[in-house]
């Protein structure tokens, strides 16, 4: 055995050394390598894990905001027929109105003009009244002329 | 024949340190850890959320790596519990194995007495290394075992009074768990050292034109055997902490 060992340059110093120094290097490789890059990996994943949330995320509201959207399309076509509907009540409602206050116009315009039109004959008679009256006048003192120069 | 080729089993001493002995492997073994750890620090530091080529992959193979130890434990707490250490065994088999085709290790050294004394030996082929790992595995298996299990009904896998069939069972449990020690260690020794020797011979009767293609392979076989050694460990970590009654 001893003969083997010595074949093959087996030494107890040699064997702790060769153990120690694979120790240590282990230990630096934990430290230095496996777990910086164990910490990278995980944070990457984390990254990912957390980026695929958000977009699951971003298309619910995505989804969510379409369905509101629509929602806001029917609201608003609603209220704007409503406000429609509302524009077109009060303008028949106003031509109503301006027809009837018009008609009322026209008509107080045509009893007016009647009135006028009465006063503007009764006028018209009475003068004509007065110009036989000064013509009869004239033409009887024109007769009683003639007949009082007759006379003379 | 006047033979030019040097072969040493174990890893030649270059130097001592306050007594210590330095082997030429154990010398690439710290510039191993040391490149290791420079990577580690500037590319732990550098990390990206959007990254760029090299962390990409880096991270590709890290999350696969990490999602079949998680697969073949079954459980995601175990798999952060033990991928340190496979990751390491793995990261540093094969840089280990890899580095040792650079220019420089294994032919720059001392010549002494015609003999070449390497500065630098690929640290598996030194069985001290693949036996300190090998260590490191075995005695992680078993009190992962113990720890999960709890130590009576581990020791049942080995220890069955129940059955003749179950006592030569256990028996050959024991036998089979410590002969993962050699397994481990041989294995990895075996073929980075074969590999070597291979390379070494190749280059003494046709130096210009069969080493490359030799390299290539056992730069792929320094892979497979981090591979082998990181899965294995695995593997008998999740039989170590399947119930032994399950388990029939």
């Amino acid at each position: 055995m001893q003969a083997l060992l010595a074949a093959f340059g087996i030494s107890g110093s040699l064997l702790l050394a060769q153990a120690v120094n694979f120790g240590i290097l282990m230990v630096a490789l934990t430290y230095l390598l496996y777990k910086p890059v164990m910490k990278t990996l995980d944070a990457r994943q984390k990254k990912v894990a957390q980026g695929v949330i958000d977009a699951e995320r971003a298309a619910e509201k995505l989804a969510t905001a379409d369905v509101e959207a629509a929602t806001l399309v029917t609201k608003a076509e609603g209220e704007a027929d409503g406000i429609v509907a509302g524009a077109r009540e009060t303008a028949t409602a106003e031509r109503v109105r301006i027809l009837k206050e018009a008609e009322a116009r026209a008509a107080s315009v045509a009893v007016d003009a009647e009135a006028r039109a009465k006063e503007t004959a009764a006028k018209s008679l009475r003068e004509s009244e007065k110009e036989v009256a000064r013509l009869a006048i004239l033409a009887a003192e024109k007769v009683l002329m003639k007949e009082h120069s007759k006379h003379a | 024949m006047n033979s030019g080729i040097h072969v040493s089993l174990k890893a030649e001493t270059i130097g001592h340190i306050f007594g210590f002995v330095v082997t030429n492997s154990l010398l690439m073994t710290w510039i191993v850890t040391a490149l290791l750890i420079i990577f580690a620090f500037f590319f732990g530091r550098n990390l990206k959320m959007i990254p760029g080529k090299l962390q990409a992959a880096f991270e590709w193979l890290f999350e696969g790596a990490f999602g079949y130890i998680s697969e073949t434990l079954e459980s995601d707490k175990l798999a952060k519990r033990f991928f340190p250490l496979l990751a390491t065994i793995f990261l540093f088999v094969l840089v280990a194995n890899e580095l040792e085709f650079f220019p420089g290790v294994g032919s720059i050294g001392i010549f002494e007495g015609g003999v070449l004394t390497p500065f630098l030996r690929a640290p598996a082929a030194d069985l001290n290394l693949t036996l300190a790992l090998a260590f490191i595995s075995f005695f992680t298996i078993e009190i992962t075992g113990i720890a999960t299990l709890g130590g009576l009904k581990y020791a049942s896998k080995f220890v069955n009074l129940r059955s003749p069939v179950g006592f030569a069972v256990g028996l050959i449990e024991i036998i089979s768990n410590l002969g993962r020690i050699i397994s481990f260690s041989f294995r990895l020794f075996g073929n980075i050292f074969a590999g070597e020797i291979l390379i070494m011979v190749a280059g003494y009767f046709l130096p210009y034109l069969l080493p490359a293609p030799l390299i290539g392979f056992e730069m792929f076989i320094g892979i497979v055997q981090a591979l082998v050694f990181a899965m294995l460990t695995l593997f008998f970590i999740k039989l170590a902490i399947v119930d032994p009654h399950e388990s029939h």
